[in-house]
C-alpha cells in the first residue's frame, strides 16, 4: 500500500485559519430567535467546528508521520473502495441509520467512509460531545425507534468514557452496537498517542456487561461479525455488543470488492415460554380469587401492549405497571399501579412478566434494621415469565436477589403472551367468564378513586415556590397534550417528579413513554432524550424531556449536539438544586447517628452559585428561558417552547422546583 | 393513615402522655425555619404538600401528639428523629406551622387538572 508520499497541504497555521474565517462566516442568530421568526437558520458549517481528536492527533504527530498517515488514506483514491467502505456497505445492509461518536484517530477510515463514501446518510455520524452520551443517545434511539444504534469510539479512551452508559443499556435490556478502534499491530502505530490509544483486548473492559464481542481480522470476518453482533444484540434477552475494528481493516484496500460476501440477516424469533407450563400458569390465573399481574419491561413493542391488556380484560386482573417499558395505558380500568402495596399483600396469585427484581415486589427491605418480610399472603402462588435466566453474567449484580417462584417459565414476555392467552381463553368456563365480568364495574372504580386521589394530591402545594413537581408536570402535559407526544426521559428514576406523567397523563401508546436509566448512572437523562427525539423527528412525534439538574451537568454536551443536528426537543429542567436523592439519604444517616442533622446538604445540594441552566442552553445555540420560580410564569414560557420545538429546534425551560 | 399504623403507632402514644411542650408558645415562623432547617422538606415538600417521598402532611394535619409520635417512632420508610436532634418543643412550632399552611385550592378551579381523560 506505499505509494509515494505526499507533503501535507493542510498545515496547523492554514487549518486553524480557515477554521477561524469559516466560524465567522457562519455566525448565527440565536436558534431560538430564527425559530421564533419562522425561518431556517443557515446550515451549521463543520468549517465552525473546533478542531477534532482526530486532527488533533495529527496535529500532535511530526511531519513524517503526517505524511504515512495521509498516503495511507489516499492509497486507494483511484479505486475508491477501503475496508472501511465495505463496513459501512455491512451497515447499510442492515439498514443502520445512525452511528453516534465523537471523533477519534483509530477510526478515520470509517469517519470517512460514513462521512463521504456513503455521503454522511444511513449511517448518518452524529456529532456526541462524550462517549457517554453516544451510548446514552443510542440507547434513547433503540427506545424510540426500536432498532439498534452503533456507537463508535476509541477501544481504549472512547470505550473507558462509553462504559457507564452501555452499563445503562445493560441494566436496560436494549441492544446496540459498539464499534471499537484499535491499533493492533504495533508495527502500525504512528506516535505516542497510538500506542496508547491501542489495547490487545478492548472489548475486556465492557465484556461483564455486554452479551457478546469480538475482533475480526479480516473484511469477510468483519461482516459476519456484525451481521451476527446484530443478531445477537436483538434476540431477547437484548444487549449491547462489541466489535472491535482495527485500523488495519479499515485502512486496507479491497481489490476485489465482488469476492467479500455480506450474510443476510434474518432476525431470530424470541423464544416462547414451555407449553405445558404456560398451560399450568394459566389454569392458576382462571380458578384464583383475588389474581395480579406485575409488568416491567415486557412490551418489547407496542404490540405487547396489546397483548397484556387482552389478557388483562379477558380475566379482568388489575396490573401493576413498573414501566421499564410503557406496558398499559395510564388511563386503562385495570391499571391499578397506585394500589400496588394493597394488592400485593391481598393476591392468591402473582404473575411477574418480565421483571427484573421479581424478589424486591414480594419482599419488602426495612432499609433502617436491614429486614425482609414477604408482603405476599400466606399460600399466595407466585408465576414468573421472563428471559432473565438466558442470559446473565456473574460480574455486576444488576441480576438482583434470588426470588423463589411456584412455576418459572423461561421465554420472552411478550412472545408467551399469545401462548397464555389462547390457554386462559381455553381454561374459561362460562361460570368464571360471569364471575369475571362481575368484578368490572368496582375494577373501573378503584381506577378511577386512584386518578382522583393524585388528582387531589397535584392540587396541593399547586402555588408553591420552588414550583411543586405536580405542578411542573401538569402545566407541562396541558401544553402538549394535543400533539403526538412522547415523554422520551425523566431520568433515573420517574419517582423523582413522584411519578405525576404515570398518574395524571393519559400514557396510552407504547412510545409515549421510554423508561428510565436503568442502571441508575447519572449522565442518561439528556442525551438518551436526543437519541430518542432523534427517532422521533422521523415519526413526526413531538418529544419531552424531564430533566433532573444533577444529570444535566453530567452530559450537558448532549444540548449542543441537538441544536447542531436540529432535533427538535422540549426539555424542562426539574432544577430542585440538590442531588436530592442522596440529601435523603445523607439525612436518614444523620438521623439514625444522633449527631447533629444540619449538615446533609453538603456534597448534595447544587447551589451557591447556583446553576443558569437556561444561560448554558443559550451558548449551546438551544432556545431558553427561565429559572422560573413563581408557578404562574411557568405555562405562557412552556408555550413558548413549545412553539420552537414545533418549528423543528431544541428547547430548554428551567424549572425551580421541590424536591420531589 | 392505615389502621394498623393507628393501633401499633398513635393509640400507645396517649399512654406515653406527650404534651409537654417546652415553655415557650408554638410558634409558626419558627416551625417553618425548622421544617426546612431538618429536611422535613426534603420529602414532605415545603408546604407538607407531600411527594413521593413522604406523605402529605397538609391539609389535613394530623393531631400533634401523632406527628410527634411518628417523628420519634417512625417504622417505615421515613428516618426517625430522636429527642437528641430535635426537641419537643421544635416539634410543636412545626405542628404549627403545618396547621398555618392554607388550604389548597379544588382540583376543580385549576384548569389544567380539569377535564383529563381517565378511564376508557
Ligand atoms: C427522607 C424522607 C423524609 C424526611 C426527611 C421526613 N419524612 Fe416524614 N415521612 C416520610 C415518609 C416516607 C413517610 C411515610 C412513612 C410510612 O408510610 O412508613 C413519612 C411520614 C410522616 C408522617 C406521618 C404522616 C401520615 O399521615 O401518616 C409525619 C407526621 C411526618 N412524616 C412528619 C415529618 C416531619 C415533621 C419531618 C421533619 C422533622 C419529616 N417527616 C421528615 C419521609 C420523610
Amino acid at each position: 500500500m506505499t505509494k509515494s508520499p505526499e507533503k501535507p497541504n493542510v498545515g496547523r497555521r492554514k487549518f486553524l485559519t480557515g477554521a477561524a474565517v469559516a466560524g465567522a462566516v457562519t455566525s448565527l442568530p440565536s436558534v431560538g430567535e430564527a425559530a421564533k421568526e419562522g425561518s431556517s437558520s443557515k446550515e451549521l458549517s463543520p468549517g465552525a467546528l473546533p478542531p477534532s481528536a482526530a486532527q488533533m492527533e495529527l496535529e500532535a504527530s511530526s511531519p513524517e508521520q503526517i505524511n504515512e498517515q495521509l498516503a495511507a488514506n489516499t492509497a486507494s483514491a483511484e479505486t475508491g473502495s477501503f475496508g472501511s467502505d465495505f463496513m459501512v456497505d455491512v451497515m447499510k445492509s442492515l439498514d443502520l441509520e445512525y452511528v453516534f461518536s465523537n471523533p477519534g484517530s483509530s477510526f478515520l477510515g470509517l469517519h470517512e467512509s460514513i462521512t463521504v463514501y456513503s455521503d454522511n446518510k444511513a449511517p448518518e455520524f452524529i456529532t456526541c460531545m462524550h462517549e457517554e452520551s453516544a451510548a446514552a443517545m443510542a440507547n434513547g434511539y433503540y427506545k424510540a425507534a426500536l432498532k439498534p444504534a452503533a456507537i463508535m469510539c476509541h477501544g481504549t479512551v472512547g470505550l473507558q468514557h462509553a462504559a457507564m452508559n452501555i452499563y445503562n443499556a445493560w441494566c436496560d435490556r436494549v441492544p446496540l452496537i459498539a464499534i471499537l478502534g484499535n491499533h493492533a499491530d504495533a508495527n502500525e502505530r504512528l506516535g505516542a498517542t497510538t500506542w496508547r490509544h491501542s489495547a490487545q483486548d478492548p472489548a475486556s473492559m465492557v465484556r461483564d456487561f455486554t452479551k457478546w464481542d469480538d475482533q475480526p481480522h479480516s473484511l469477510q470476518a468483519f461482516a459476519e461479525s456484525f451481521v451476527r453482533g446484530w443478531k445477537i444484540a436483538t434476540t431477547p434477552p437484548m444487549e449491547p455488543v462489541a466489535i472491535v475494528t482495527d485500523a488495519h481493516l479499515q485502512e486496507m484496500e479491497v481489490e476485489d470488492r465482488s469476492a467479500l460476501k455480506i450474510p443476510r440477516y434474518t432476525p431470530s424469533e424470541p423464544p416462547q415460554g414451555e407449553r405445558g407450563a404456560v398451560r399450568d400458569t394459566a389454569k392458576l390465573l382462571v380458578d384464583a380469587e383475588s389474581p395480579v399481574i406485575i409488568v416491567d419491561r415486557l412490551a418489547r413493542t407496542p404490540n405487547g401492549m396489546k397483548l397484556l391488556v387482552e389478557l388483562a380484560e379477558l380475566l379482568n386482573v388489575p396490573v401493576i405497571d413498573i414501566a421499564s417499558r410503557q406496558n398499559i395505558p395510564t388511563s386503562h380500568y385495570l391499571n391499578h399501579t397506585r394500589k400496588a402495596g394493597q394488592l400485593i399483600s391481598n393476591a392468591d396469585v402473582i404473575l411477574g412478566l418480565e421483571v427484573t427484581d421479581f424478589f424486591g415486589q414480594v419482599n419488602s427491605v426495612n432499609r433502617a434494621n436491614k429486614t425482609v418480610q414477604s408482603r405476599t399472603k400466606e399460600g399466595a402462588k407466585l408465576v414468573t415469565i421472563s428471559v432473565n435466566d438466558l442470559y446473565m453474567k456473574s460480574n455486576y449484580q444488576d441480576f438482583q436477589r434470588y426470588a423463589p417462584v411456584d412455576i418459572s417459565v423461561t421465554g420472552d414476555g411478550e412472545a408467551t403472551l399469545p401462548a397464555l392467552i389462547e390457554e386462559v381463553n381455553a381454561a374459561l368456563t362460562r361460570s368464571h367468564r360471569r364471575a369475571i365480568a362481575d368484578k368490572t364495574k368496582d375494577l373501573r372504580k378503584t381506577h378511577k378513586d386512584l386518578y382522583e386521589e393524585s388528582r387531589r394530591l397535584a392540587a396541593q402545594g399547586w402555588t408553591s415556590s420552588p414550583v411543586s413537581t405536580g405542578r411542573m408536570c401538569m402545566e407541562l402535559y396541558d401544553k402538549i397534550k394535543e400533539e403526538d407526544w412522547a415523554l422520551v426521559s425523566v431520568g433515573a428514576s420517574e419517582r423523582f417528579v413522584s411519578s405525576w406523567p404515570h398518574r395524571l397523563w393519559n400514557i396510552d401508546e407504547h412510545y409515549r413513554y421510554l423508561g428510565i436509566g436503568a442502571g441508575g448512572g447519572v449522565g442518561y437523562g439528556l442525551p438518551a432524550a436526543v437519541g430518542a427525539a432523534l427517532a422521533n423527528k422521523k415519526l413526526g412525534r413531538f418529544s419531552v424531556n424531564i430533566q433532573c439538574d444533577g444529570d444535566f451537568m453530567y452530559a450537558n454536551g448532549a444540548l449542543w449536539t441537538a441544536a447542531h443536528h436540529r432535533v427538535p426537543l422540549l426539555t424542562v429542567m426539574h432544577n430542585n438544586r440538590a442531588y436530592a436523592q442522596e440529601t435523603m439519604l445523607v439525612q436518614g444517616t444523620a438521623n439514625r447517628r444522633k449527631r447533629g442533622i444540619d449538615r446533609s446538604n453538603i456534597g448534595t445540594e447544587i447551589r451557591n452559585p447556583d446553576i443558569d441552566y437556561a444561560k448554558l442552553a443559550e451558548g449551546m445555540g438551544v432556545w431558553s428561558a427561565g429559572p422560573i420560580e413563581d408557578p404562574d410564569d411557568l405555562a405562557p414560557a412552556l408555550a413558548e417552547a413549545v412553539k420552537v420545538v414545533k418549528s423543528g429546534y431544541p428547547a430548554l425551560v428551567d424549572v425551580v422546583t421541590q424536591m420531589r | 393513615m392505615n389502621i394498623k399504623y393507628f393501633s401499633s403507632v398513635i393509640a400507645p402514644l396517649c399512654l406515653f402522655g406527650f404534651g409537654a411542650f417546652g415553655q415557650e408558645d408554638p410558634s409558626v415562623e419558627r416551625g417553618e425555619q425548622t421544617f426546612m432547617r431538618v429536611g422535613c422538606f426534603q420529602c414532605h415538600g415545603t408546604n407538607g404538600q407531600g411527594s413521593e417521598a413522604g406523605t402529605a402532611l397538609t391539609p389535613d394535619t394530623l393531631p400533634p401528639e401523632a406527628i410527634a409520635n411518628f417523628i420519634r417512632f417512625s417504622p417505615g420508610r421515613m428516618p426517625v428523629y430522636p429527642e437528641e436532634i430535635l426537641s419537643d418543643a421544635e416539634i410543636a412550632d412545626i405542628v404549627a406551622y403545618l396547621e398555618a399552611v392554607p388550604e389548597p385550592p379544588d382540583p376543580d378551579s385549576i384548569t389544567v387538572l380539569k377535564g383529563l381523560k381517565v378511564g376508557e
